[in-house]
């Protein structure tokens, strides 16, 4: 039987770390989805992952319950992406794209050919990396351009612009 | 191929954001245009597919071993760094204590303290109160924006006083009441500090 999630969330809060446990199995694959479509790199993925976990260990005081914890994390999650993205601006992203399709090839959880979405994900990873991640964050994870900007540090104007030139790229990119 | 000048109303009309005129005017336009007919059903297409692509995806390997490793580390380094913030309040509570002594006007002994002047005890005090907002100012984010907000305003409060005070006792050295006063302001910075630290760890 499976544990309820807040009462979970109760007992991680109180510093039981096989509850916090069970968040993690129950969360990471939503959330190094989250960051291997941001980062468009498996290895920083997983770093990214253990970093948002940690950060939700360490924060869980701060979790009131005001939302589902699903989405306290994966909003944490996303801030850590891109603090982390702040911290190295300099260093160059990496971009994969027929270099490590493996990364990408798992097994579909949703509609579509499993195939047009590997060429979804292998365009999306392609993208240059403003464009790719405001795609992410707003036609694969649904969250709207303000709260892109609020979660970013960009504009409303600047997540539209990114968001129809990843659209126009992506297009292009699956037509051929 | 759709019009140049239409990828922002288009993109727009794919995600429903248009108001009613708008819309309209585009509902028109596509119509009578083969091309920004095909880039509206080519956008809906790819936004399809992005909704229906896996919201989970398991990372190569399991990470819980090294994100324990890392919540167990954390945890002793903060045993051990609440160990040191501890000592270090009791040092600065030890210096404002030792600077208060000075204040307090009684024997002989200290009226030749107080000789020195009460710029040596501000300095003390000083001191004191770096160490301890050096000490917090490293860990001050982990406050609720809300606390800190609150504790700035208090220390502002604080710090008002203190000012006043010193001001007043430069114009009058001597004055028991001043030092009492700024005694008091001082003291009560040196305890928001310390809750402020212990809170913020």
């Amino acid at each position: 039987m499976q544990a309820d999630p807040s009462d979970l969330v109760q007992r991680a809060q109180q510093g039981d770390q096989a509850a916090f446990e069970a968040l993690y199995r129950a969360h990471v694959g939503r959330v190094y989805a989250l960051c291997l479509r941001l980062t468009a790199d498996p290895v920083r993925a997983e770093e990214l992952t253990q970093d948002a976990f940690v950060r939700a260990w360490e924060r869980l005081a701060s979790f009131r319950g005001e939302s589902a914890f699903s989405s306290w994390l994966y909003r944490l999650t996303v801030n850590v992406v891109f603090l982390a993205q702040r911290a190295s601006r300099r260093r160059a992203l990496r971009v994969f794209t027929t270099h490590d399709p493996a990364a990408l090839e798992r097994p579909s959880d949703g509609s579509g050919t499993a195939a047009e979405q590997l060429d979804l994900e292998r365009a999306m990873a392609a993208l240059p990396p403003g464009a790719r991640q405001v795609f992410v964050l707003h036609d694969v994870q649904g969250y709207r351009h303000h709260e892109i900007a609020e979660l970013t540090g960009i504009a409303v104007g600047t997540s539209k612009a990114q968001l129809f030139r990843a659209r126009r790229l992506l297009r292009e990119a699956l037509s051929r | 191929m759709m019009c140049g000048d239409r990828e922002v109303q288009l993109n727009e009309y794919v995600d429903g954001t248009l108001a009613a005129g708008a819309r309209a005017l585009v509902e028109t336009h596509l119509a009578q245009c083969a091309g920004c007919r095909e880039a509206v059903a080519e956008l809906r297409a790819l936004l399809a597919g992005a909704a229906a692509l896996p919201k989970s995806i398991e990372p190569g390997r399991d990470l819980w071993a090294p994100i324990t490793a890392r919540i167990v580390q954390r945890a002793t380094w903060n045993v051990r760094r609440a160990f040191w913030r501890g000592a270090l309040a009791a040092a600065a509570t030890l210096v404002i204590g030792f600077a208060l002594y000075r204040l307090l006007p009684s024997s002989p002994a200290h009226d030749r303290r107080e000789e020195r002047g009460w710029v040596a005890v501000q300095a003390d005090y000083a001191r004191a109160t770096d160490d301890l907002a050096a000490a917090f100012a490293t860990e001050r984010d982990r406050l609720e924006p809300a606390t800190l907000a609150l504790l700035e305003r208090n220390l502002g409060v604080i710090d008002a006083a203190i000012r006043e005070s010193r001001d007043a006792l430069a114009r009058d050295p001597g004055n028991i009441e001043l030092r009492g006063l700024f005694a008091a302001a001082a003291r009560q910075k040196v305890e928001l500090l310390r809750w402020a630290t212990r809170a913020a760890t």
